[in-house]
């Protein structure tokens, strides 16, 4: 069970009042064990990686490597890089495996649920390499259009999906969307970030070839994240990023890479990152995140019943699998002045686009208020929250 | 020196110690802006970097300074009525003075950074660019 004690931050006070800390889909609080581990680190071993056999050297290295580990089991995953995070992730296979392997007139299939992050990328590569992009359309119950999904996949060679939208909670059917684009030969990237925190994802059982995660979501630092990679796409990658660390040989004449991971991990690495990542996926594994998982969705549940009944609008749908992700907006009120008035009173929500522009303008909306819940958030917060918006609605909804 | 409105604002508002009571006061200052109606809104009027639809026309007639706003976020409206104390009708010196810590004053928003995306800071900056160029035209 997680105790909001463990959390430092949320002891704090914001503008006079307990802070409660709603945008956990932006980021998520740090349990004292990941900061001890990183403060640790710097205290007591800080030294460079896989470079040299003083002591300092060999604990870094020992450090740095058991992320990986922890995460490979974690996910049980073949191959797995340590990159800055999410996007560059994304980027990496953009880069890695895009650019090796795909050409002219190849597709990659995408969608409207997409976060800028699993867009961009893609957009770049198409303008670079003439690769088509094909958007699977939102539907009105705010589910991926899979009929419109099915008749995308011919000619496609990868598919890139978010597995819980950031913005909406929906948890995606990936499970089905991995097996129709694998019949259909195509490659399959599930954009993570929200997904990871709220369940164990098991690639190696869902049989996803890359797999892109934040670790600041899920109680870990900031500036890491992973790409898991399957064996045989791992094959297809070339690196992209050139410099220390990557390399096997190098003459003046050219150079040769690693085989493993390190490949894609040019540069001195995120080392202190990587301990407190692991710190906090050994506070993970002491949690039952199914248990936690119901909690949440409950709340999250009971928040936007709640809201519906302030007469505010609720964009998601809260199904078994989905996130604790709460999105709406008030006919009286514009989404950015009831954030700032949410505020003044201690309570930290997200306003805007969320990064996911195609859904808004899908949703014919241009942002939302959106309260998100994770594992220290509690039902009187929720409770909290409503009453606080109640709050604001009386006294400063009076005219649309 | 700034305009004598924006001074007597900033003096009212250091007496208001409750956030929410600000934020209402705020709110009121919406009213102090000449309206500019939708049909107005264009491009080139668009405050870029805002959360949320803001558009300021400023126009500088005689020396002296105009300004007509619009926004979907009443704090942002509010904002433009601060901004329209400090500096419509007055003579471009006066205009000028104002800076955005007058703006921090208000004491309602947590940050002005140039990235911070209420664009509050983004509006403050449009304005006072496009004086300084009105200025170097004439
Ligand atoms: C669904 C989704 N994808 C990608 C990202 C990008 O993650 P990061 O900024 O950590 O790279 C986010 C974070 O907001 C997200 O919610």
């Amino acid at each position: 069970m997680v105790s909001a004690s463990d959390f430092p931050i949320l002891s704090r006070t914001v503008n006079g009042k307990r802070l409660v800390y709603l945008d956990n889909a932006a980021t998520t609080q740090k349990p004292q064990v990941v900061i001890d581990a990183m403060n640790r680190y710097y205290t007591n071993s800080n030294a460079n990686v896989h470079r040299a056999v003083h002591t300092l050297a060999g604990e870094a290295t020992d450090g740095y490597e058991a992320c990986r580990t922890s995460l490979k089991s974690w996910f049980n995953a073949d191959r797995l890089v340590l990159t800055s995070g999410t996007t560059e992730a994304i980027n990496l296979v953009a880069h890695g495996w895009g650019r090796a392997n795909l050409k002219q007139g190849d597709a990659i299939v995408l969608t409207e649920m997409e976060h800028h992050s699993d867009i961009v990328p893609w957009q770049m590569l198409s303008k670079e390499r003439g690769v088509e992009l094909r958007y699977v359309p939102v539907l009105e119950d705010m589910t991926l259009d899979m009929e419109a999904f099915e008749a995308s996949l011919p000619g496609a060679k990868l598919v890139c999906v978010v597995h819980t939208s950031n913005v909406l909670g929906v948890r995606n059917p990936v499970e089905r969307i991995i097996e129709q684009a694998h019949a259909s030969g195509a490659r399959v990237l599930l954009d993570a970030a929200q997904g990871a925190p709220h369940t164990r994802i098991d690639v190696t059982d869902m049989d996803v070839d890359f797999l892109a995660v934040s670790a600041h979501k899920m109680l870990g630092p900031t500036g890491i994240g992973c790409l898991t990679v399957k064996e045989d796409a791992f094959a297809e990658m070339a690196p992209f990023m050139g410099g220390g660390d990557m390399i096997d040989q190098v003459t003046v004449e050219g150079s040769t890479y690693q085989e493993n991971e390190h490949k894609f991990e040019a540069g001195t690495p995120r080392i202190a990152e990587a301990i407190g990542w692991k710190a906090a996926m050994d506070y993970l594994e002491q949690v039952d995140l199914e248990v936690e998982h119901h909690r949440l969705l409950n709340i999250a549940r009971w928040t936007a019943e709640a809201l519906r009944g302030l007469g505010c609008t609720v964009y998601g749908r809260h199904d078994d699998l989905d996130s604790a992700v709460v999105s709406f907006l008030h006919p009286s009120l514009h989404a950015e002045d009831m954030a700032h008035l949410l505020d003044a009173q201690g309570f930290a929500v997200r306003t805007g686009h969320h990064c996911a522009q195609p859904l808004l303008h899908r949703l014919g909306i241009s942002s939302t208020v959106r309260a998100s819940f994770y594992l220290y958030n509690t039902m009187e917060e929720a409770e909290g929250l409503v009453e606080a918006l109640g709050h604001v609605l009386e006294r400063f909804g009076g005219s649309a | 020196m700034i305009s004598e409105a924006l001074q007597e604002v900033i003096e009212e508002l250091a007496d208001i110690e409750d956030r929410m009571e600000r934020f209402e006061f705020i709110f009121d200052l919406a009213e102090e802006v000449l309206d500019l109606p939708v049909e107005a809104w264009t491009d080139e009027n668009r405050v870029k970097g805002c959360q949320s639809q803001a558009h300021l026309e400023i126009r500088l007639d005689n020396g002296v300074v105009h300004l007509r706003g619009g926004a979907d976020a009443r704090l942002v409206q509010g904002l433009m009525g601060l901004l329209a104390l400090g500096m419509h009708g007055q003579p471009l010196d006066v205009a000028q003075a104002m800076t955005v810590d007058h703006i921090k004053e208000a004491g309602v928003l947590n940050s002005l950074t140039p990235s911070r995306s209420n664009g509050v800071r983004t509006m403050f900056d449009m304005i006072t660019s496009v004086l300084e160029a009105m200025n170097h035209g004439e």
